[in-house]
Formats: structure tokens, C-alpha cells, sequence
């Protein structure tokens, strides 16, 4: 089925709250949806998300000094904690950060009497009195207005952005550079973390992904393309250059090849919600790491181990090249990612049990229950497995979210957003 | 062999695809440039020594130094046998590339950018007319290690030995060469875009290779990697 590239969802996030998921895609619009409040009548209907706000954050840039074209793809949306009725979010492309303000709209004022009918000002001094207009509730109107642009800080490609805890600030970053914004200043920002070498030939390593720790504001990781991660404390210097804590798993080398050093580039770092952990996602594993080790991680999970032999395949076909994210759900017990065809991995941390789920049209009818999936690597093949030569390479799942406290997950595939609840008995 | 060949052909089609990146919207991304960029010196690498390991077997008498793979920096020494004369611009002993040892020997144009004098003049098509056969026995080594020391680099005289690159000689030759550059820059990648348009518009304009066979076509690339490797990242 043909769709048009735009439609492609580059990312997907609930609130803090899960009431609200947002998704931007690579045409650069942001589709807000709103979960049903849960109703005696339908108690079946365990509140659905249905769309509540659709609106064009990015549209395509041109910078002229460079002679480059900027994509409006939204590369990361984040929430800001709600603080009033209006809900605020983050959105940002390649080069620009910008902070929409989404709020409802259900009465207006009618009732001047300063106008005629069709909207020309009367005449003042045909007006004798002067009338106070009135509310009168109207439809329901979701509106969108961007509040603030914070733009011209970045000469590379933002890849991540963070909302810090005391929300006041947030921090962007790209290859080489973070930034320390405040929410209230859009001509100036603080550049926290830089590692562009004087000379560019000297340059091995890349800035991949960066995030503030869920409760203490002054410290935050970055993820690098060599597979360490960084974390960094704002109080010890302005400039943090200078990491606090370097994590790094010495490499295997019986795992060597051509493709050893790309794929183990972390794609996406997150915090736990506790914040005593940061997981990790490369191209074939993730990975949990205690803030108080630095040395290795305490787990490292398989995602798609079969395709370690066919990584010349998969450069040729530009698939070594996929970012994959990375979640824990609410208690931190479980963490998801996707895969190929479809596919989307679970690892319960507890258990040590992990599940492939695949999101699919033929698989997701409304309220079926999802079964698990399962790849051949070899040998024969059991009935409902697949074999890894039969795996589609183009339906791949990138970006996954899971509701802050209950079991409901997001799963953008391609173009095409997937909700997932668990079963209610 | 198979290696070698193997080897080849993910050197060709990361050259391929740095090229393609650029045509990409949103320019010409680091991260990925830097990734193709790695798998290019990993499969150079690998082809260099499975190279050396084919020329040692075919080649009478050991030679010692060609052992040294990677093993050090290489000095700057003129080697006496093979054909002395300018650096040419290409031929760059830029201090981040250190992998290139046992190159500078071996009169193949891949190994362009370690010393001044071994190296083979430039050629305005890559591969054009430079190549020895195979089999044919390579000049002694004049150099008896390649340890390059990079504090050489610093030393006054260094430009003068063809041990640090100058931009001024790079633009001279490729002025001789007649080649026109392209008006405007593209974008924050000039250096590369430049070696990619002058050196690989008719292998490119070829596509991908396909298979395990490289075409000869292929070969080209061979001559440039090494620069190609640091114009990557070099913007």
C-alpha cells in the first residue's frame, strides 16, 4: 500500500500524565491524541485515544549560507509537566526547537454591539450604548499556537532533546554540541557539552543522544557513537567537557567485523523513572546500567542477535543505519524496543522472560490478543515461525512509547500508530 | 583473496554511499559520514593486509619491513626506488590517519598520502595508467621503518618535505589538472564534496556494485580511500 513519505512517524510520546500521546512525522505535523475518560456505560471501551490536535509544527527550511535544505521531520517531542489548563510540548526538527502551546477552546464571547452583522465597525456615532459581550459555550476547539522558536544554536543535526526537572530549562543536542535553553529566553542559550575537535580529521566520535535525570536538575547523560555514555554534573564547571561518570563496556572481540564499531553506536539513552538506571539501546542489544557502575552493565538483552551475521547485508541495504529507541514502563520492571518486520521486543527485568509482539493490521484486530512471535535461526522451521530471510527490512520499529503508569504502549510502524492496552478480565 | 574481494567491494560501496549522502535533503550528516567513513578504514585495512599477505607469498625473498602493518607511524624517508617528485595533492601525511603503514611501499595508489617521495605522481583519473601488475616485483623498500613521528610534523621544513599538507599545493594541482570546481560550496562538506566530484563521477555515475565480483571499475577507488577517509570527516 503507497503512502507518502511524509506520513512516516518519526516519534511518539505520552505526557506525564498518559492522557494525552503525541506523534510528529517526517512531514514535520505534530497529531495529538487524548485518551476517552472511561464511562460506566462502556466500561469495554477502557479509554481509547482518539485524535485531539493536529498541527504543522515544522515546514521545510532553506539555509542559503550553506546551500542546504533543512528537513521539517520532527526528530523528538517532549512534554512539559501541566501546570494550568494548557498542555505544552517541545518539538524539534533538525535545527529548530520550538515550545507549542496546546489549550481548549468551549465558550466564546458574543454579543458586541461595535460591529454589524457581516463584521464592519458601525458607525460611533450611531452607537449609543455600549454592550458587554457575553460567554456562550461553543464546540469544543483545540487549538495550537507555537509560544516560542528557539533557533540558530545548532550547526549540526539535533538528535535529542531534555526537559529538565525544575522546568525551567531544557537542553538540546546534536552531534558535537548541547545546549542549555530556558523556556522564557529564545535568543540565547548556554552550550553545556562540546566535543568538535579543533581539527575536524581528528573527529571518532559523535554525540548520539542526551537526557536530564528524572529528579536532579543539574545532571544529565549523552550517548556517543562509540557505545559509551557520559554523564555529566552542571554544577562542577559550566563547560561539561569533563564527565562525572564514563560507562563503557570493553568490547568482544571475538564479535569483530567490518561493522563492529557502527553497531555499536547507542542509538537512544533513557533514564529510568527512578533514576538509578540508564538503558541503552545499540544496534543489537540493549542495555541497563547502574549510575554506580561504570564499567559494564548489570544486563544486556538481545534484541535480534540473527541478524549479527548478516550485517554486510544489512550495510548494503542501509538497515546498520536504523536509530532505534528504547522505553521502561512505569515501575521500570519492563523495558521495549522494536525490530524488524514489525516486530517490537519486551524484557521483564524480573522474569528474565522477553516476548516478540509483532504490529500488524492482520494481527490487531480490536481487542484480539496479541501472540507472540518467534524467529527461526536455524534448523527447521516450527509452523508459526518465520525465518530470518523471510523478515521484511522496510517495516521496522523505531519509536515506542509506554504510558507512565499503566499498561498501554505506543508503536509508531512506519506510518502507522499502533495502541496496545492490556487485557481487562 | 575472498577477503580481499570482499573487502574491495565494501570499500566501493562506501564510497558510493558518502556520495549519495550528499544528495540526501538535510545535507550530509555527520554521524552517518563518520560511520561509512569507519567501515571504510576497517575494510581498507583488512584489503591491505590480505593484500600484503598475497604479495609476500608471490614476492621472492622476505622483506621484513612490509610486515608492519599498521604496527606504527611510518617515518617520512624519500624512498629512493620509487618515482620521486612533488607530493602530489592527493599524496597528504595528514597526522589523524595513522593506519597506512605498510602502504607507502607498495607503489599502488592507495597508499598515497604517507611520505613525500614514494609515492606515485598524481593522476587526474584515478587508476589512470599508474597501476603496476600484479606479481611484478616491488622496488626495495628504501625506508628500513615507517614510523611516522609525529613530532616531526612540527618541525620547521615540514611543509617543505611534503610531510604536512598545504592547501596551496593541492589547489595548484588541480588547477593543472584543468578541472573546473563547481561555484558555491555544498554545504558544510566542500573538501569532500570536492575529492567525491573530481575523483569518482565516472565510477559513480556506474551505481552501486553489486556481488561479490568487483568490476574494474571498482578499482579506482583504491587510489583515493585514504584521502577520501579524512575528507569524510574534514569540514
Amino acid at each position: 500500500m503507497a503512502f507518502p513519505d511524509s506520513d512516516i512517524i518519526s516519534t511518539v510520546e505520552f505526557n506525564h500524565t498518559g492522557e494525552l500521546l503525541a506523534t510528529g512525522d517526517k512531514g514535520g505535523r505534530v497529531v495529538i491524541f487524548q485518551r476517552e475518560q472511561e464511562s460506566k456505560n462502556q466500561p469495554h471501551r477502557r479509554g481509547e485515544y482518539n485524535v485531539y490536535s493536529t498541527f504543522q509544527s515544522h515546514e521545510p527550511e532553506f539555509d542559503y549560507l550553506k546551500s542546504l535544505e533543512i528537513e521539517e521531520k520532527i526528530n523528538k517531542i517532549r512534554w512539559l509537566p501541566q501546570q494550568n489548563a494548557a498542555y505544552f510540548l517541545l518539538s524539534t526538527n533538525d535545527k529548530t526547537v520550538k515550545l507549542w502551546k496546546v489549550s481548549e477552546r468551549d465558550k466564546r464571547p458574543e454579543g458586541y454591539n461595535l460591529k454589524d452583522e457581516d463584521g464592519r465597525l458601525r458607525d460611533p456615532s450611531m452607537i449609543t450604548m455600549l454592550r458587554v459581550p457575553v460567554l456562550r459555550p461553543m464546540d469544543l476547539m483545540v487549538e495550537a499556537t507555537p509560544r516560542r522558536v528557539f533557533a540558530n544554536a545548532h550547526t549540526y543535526h539535533i538528535n535529542s532533546i531534555s526537559v529538565n526537572s525544575d522546568y525551567e530549562t531544557y537542553m538540546s543536542a546534536d552531534d558535537l554540541r548541547i545546549n542549555l535553553w530556558n523556556f522564557e529566553i529564545t535568543n540565547q542559550s548556554f552550550n553545556i557539552v562540546d566535543i568538535k575537535p579543533a581539527n575536524m580529521e581528528e573527529l571518532t566520535e559523535v554525540i548520539t543522544a542526551a537526557e536530564f535525570h528524572p529528579h536532579h536538575c543539574n545532571t544529565f547523560v549523552y550517548s556517543s557513537s562509540k557505545g559509551t555514555i557520559r554523564l555529566c554534573d552542571m554544577r562542577a564547571s559550566a563547560l561539561c567537557d569533563r564527565h562525572s561518570k564514563f560507562f563503557e563496556e570493553p568490547e568482544d572481540p571475538s564479535n569483530r567485523s567490518f561493522f563492529s564499531e557502527i553497531i555499536s553506536s547507542i542509538s537512544d539513552v533513557k533514564f529510568s523513572h527512578s533514576g538509578r538506571y540508564i538503558m541503552t539501546r545499540d544496534y543489537l542489544t540493549v542495555k541497563v546500567w547502574d549510575l554506580n557502575m561504570e564499567n559494564r552493565p548489570i544486563e544486556t538483552y538481545q534484541v535480534h542477535d540473527y541478524l549479527r551475521s548478516k550485517l554486510c547485508s544489512l550495510y548494503e541495504n542501509d538497515c546498520i543505519f536504523d536509530k532505534f529507541e528504547c522505553v521502561w514502563n512505569g515501575s521500570d520492571s519492563v523495558i521495549m524496543t522494536g525490530s524488524y518486520n514489525n516486530f517490537f521486543r519486551m524484557f521483564d527485568r524480573n522474569t528474565k522472560r522477553d516476548v516478540t509482539l509483532e504490529a500488524s493490521r492482520e494481527n490487531s484486530k480490536p481487542r484480539a490478543i496479541l501472540k507472540p512471535r518467534k524467529v527461526c535461526v536455524g534448523g527447521k522451521r516450527r509452523k508459526d515461525e518465520i525465518s530470518v530471510d523471510s523478515l521484511d527490512f522496510s517495516k521496522k520499529i523505531l519509536h515506542t512509547a509506554w504510558h507512565p503508569s499503566e499498561n498501554i504502549i505506543a508503536v509508531a510502524a512506519t506510518n502507522n500508530l499502533y495502541i496496545f492496552q492490556d487485557k481487562v478480565n | 583473496m575472498e577477503v580481499q574481494k570482499e573487502a574491495q567491494r565494501i570499500m566501493t560501496l562506501s564510497v558510493w554511499k558518502m556520495y549519495n549522502s550528499r544528495l540526501q535533503r538535510g545535507g550530509l550528516r555527520l554521524h552517518r559520514s563518520l560511520q561509512l567513513s569507519l567501515v571504510m578504514r576497517s575494510a581498507r585495512e583488512v584489503y591491505l593486509s590480505a593484500k600484503l599477505e598475497e604479495d609476500e607469498e608471490g614476492r621472492l625473498g622476505p622483506q621484513p619491513c612490509l610486515g608492519e602493518e599498521g604496527a606504527g607511524q611510518p617515518p617520512l624517508q624519500p624512498a629512493a626506488a620509487a618515482s620521486p617528485g612533488p607530493p602530489a595533492p592527493e599524496e597528504r601525511a595528514a597526522p589523524a590517519d595513522r593506519g597506512n603503514a605498510p602502504g607507502a611501499v607498495d607503489p599502488e595508489p592507495m597508499e598515497t598520502q604517507d611520505s613525500s617521495g614514494d609515492a606515485p605522481p598524481a593522476a587526474p583519473a584515478p587508476g589512470a595508467g599508474r597501476r603496476p601488475a600484479r606479481g611484478v616485483s616491488l622496488p626495495p623498500p628504501a625506508k628500513a621503518s615507517r614510523k611516522r613521528r609525529s613530532s616531526s610534523l612540527d618541525k620547521p621544513g615540514a611543509a617543505e618535505a611534503g610531510l604536512v599538507p598545504t592547501k596551496k599545493a593541492r589547489l595548484e594541482a588541480e588547477e593543472e589538472e584543468g578541472e573546473r570546481q563547481p561555484q558555491g560550496q555544498d554545504g558544510p562538506f566542500p573538501s569532500l564534496a570536492k575529492v567525491l566530484q573530481t575523483r569518482f563521477s565516472g565510477m559513480l555515475r556506474g551505481g552501486p556494485p553489486k556481488g561479490p565480483e568487483p568490476t574494474p571499475g571498482c578499482r579506482p577507488g583504491d587510489g583515493v580511500l585514504s584521502i577520501l577517509v579524512r575528507a569524510v570527516v574534514a569540514f
